[in-house]
């Protein structure tokens, strides 16, 4: 089981994920590959963000 | 991975009570405000009782919020933005996914989906089968009409997402699902508990097959009770020599239940994505105590494009008073789902349960799975009509079995029946849900 700190830490890299992921949505509008597959990669991380974050913040 | 990890998310399945309250206050707040800014159909329903978002910052804050349910999204649905009416939380492009109700209680209702939401399904499902123990080396069999139903669509996106290997058994017919099932080695499946024995049956009248001869070791059953009511559970798992694990969703609120391994005689409900209220059908007030039967009202914290605020479910269900010996803090039903609101009508003055007539038909040993009950009056009588079917090895014993089941429907129903045994296998068979029950009363 992890402790507090390891799930701080964690949060941490998810939240800086859904940085970049949103990064990279703001210059997709000309690249549909990149925009729908940032669509699925910010779903996956809004799972994390349920899991973990949620929990935390 | 680790072979022995017990918890799909240990720090939300076992997250203490006060904790989870506190999780589920700030969920909600959220998934209203949500729906208050983003759909004219909510917005005015919370306007008409004058609730603003901002008004919500108690638990007990919550129970004042107006109570949703199906036929609202009947009256709302189809028009505009078409299909789905103003429920709507998002464009209309970014609905990647159309299921519908069954109809069971009626018009099917439309319910669309963002790729997050079909996520959050298989993530919700993913919860359910890692309670159930299935694993990345599971070969999972979906014997499954994939079509406009949710339920094993998500079973199936769930299943793949925790790593195991899906098969999906689709326009398959019974005994071809059967022998796919024998030649790939299945270890695991999920079906409704109707279709579950339908196969069984199958397998063993048609096929001379034994299915726990089979490879299947676990089966996940949803879509109607069965699988908690003790004697059909009974029947499934000794047809199939399996574990076979309840589970409650549907379509408009999402995979909210599950029983575990440690199948304590009742199911979790998953309340880190999902804020189950129970509230007296009588009285209307809310039920906190386990022991007391009450209607379901459900909130979906986490679904967006169409979301489900304080759903009335009309399901039945208790808490149950003990915790379970999994470790799981989520909270027990006990019992899984008791029935519905709808189906439990008075007869003759006394509430009749279909599940209770399951339970004593199913537990008498010379009697198929299948049955029907016809509810029907005629001049000023009530009549329940019970068809049953006598197995081909029980027809010298009939007379034993009729007073076997006379006996135990007026001790566990307190009704009187006019019975009808039929030849096995002339009652009608169900791939979905069964339709078992009729109620003639209003239509006569």
């Amino acid at each position: 089981m992890h402790n507090i700190d390891d799930l701080k830490d964690i949060n941490g890299k998810i939240r800086l994920m859904q940085e970049i992921a949103g990064e990279l949505a703001e210059r997709a509008e000309d690249i549909p590959a990149l925009q729908r597959n940032i669509v699925r990669i910010k779903a996956s991380l809004k799972m994390l963000e349920l899991n973990i974050s949620d929990v935390l913040d | 991975m680790k072979a022995d990890i017990k918890y799909w998310n240990p720090a939300l399945e076992t997250l203490p009570f006060e904790e989870m309250r506190k999780l589920q206050l700030k969920k909600f707040r959220r998934i209203f405000r949500w729906a208050y800014d983003r759909s004219k159909f909510h917005r005015s329903l919370y306007d008409k009782a004058g609730i603003k978002p901002e008004d919500i910052s108690t638990y007990q804050d919550i129970q004042r919020i107006p109570m949703t349910e199906k036929s609202m999204m009947r009256d709302i649905q189809r028009k505009d933005p078409f299909p789905y009416g103003d429920a709507l939380c998002v464009p209309l492009e970014e609905v990647t996914e159309f299921r519908q109700t069954s109809g069971t209680t009626g018009q099917p209702v439309y319910q669309p989906d963002t790729w997050q939401d079909w996520e959050w399904w298989a993530e919700c499902w993913s919860y359910i089968l890692w309670a159930q123990g299935y694993r990345p080396q599971d070969r999972v069999f979906i014997p499954f009409g994939y079509n406009v139903f949710v339920a094993f669509w998500a079973g199936h996106y769930g299943a793949e997402k925790i790593g195991c290997e899906v098969v999906p058994g689709g326009v398959l017919d019974t005994k071809a699902r059967i022998l796919k099932i024998q030649e790939l080695r299945a270890t695991a499946m999920m079906g409704t508990p109707t279709y579950i024995l339908n196969m069984a049956d199958t397998a063993i009248h048609k096929m001379n097959l034994s299915p726990d001869k089979l490879t299947i070791r676990k089966i996940t059953c949803a879509g109607e009770p069965g699988a908690s009511v003790p004697a059909t559970k009974k029947r499934l798992q000794e047809s199939w020599g399996a574990k076979v694990y309840d589970h409650a969703g549907a379509t408009e609120i999402g995979a909210w239940s599950y029983e575990c391994e440690a199948q304590p005689g009742g199911m979790h409900v998953n309340e880190a994505f999902f804020l189950v209220e129970i509230v007296d059908a009588e009285t209307g007030e809310i039920i906190e105590e386990p022991g007391k039967k009450g209607k379901m009202i459900i909130t979906a914290l986490d679904r967006q494009a169409q979301p489900c605020i304080r759903f009335d479910s009309k399901d039945l269900i208790e808490w149950d008073k003990t915790a379970c010996p999994c470790g799981r803090t989520f909270r027990l039903i006990k019992g899984g789902v008791l029935g519905r609101v709808d189906d439990i009508t008075k007869v003759k003055g006394v509430l009749l349960s279909p599940t209770a007539i399951e339970e004593v038909v199913r537990s008498i040993k010379g009697l198929s799975d299948e049955f029907e009950v016809i509810v029907d009056k005629i001049d000023d009588n009530e009549l329940i009509k019970l068809r049953v079917e006598l197995m081909p090895d029980a027809k010298k014993d009939r007379s034993l079995v009729e007073n076997m089941l006379v006996d135990e429907l007026r001790l566990k129903t307190n009704l009187r029946y006019d019975l009808e045994f039929h030849d096995f296998g002339t009652l009608p068979r169900y791939e979905v849900k069964a339709k078992r029950f009729k109620d003639l009363r209003k239509k006569n």
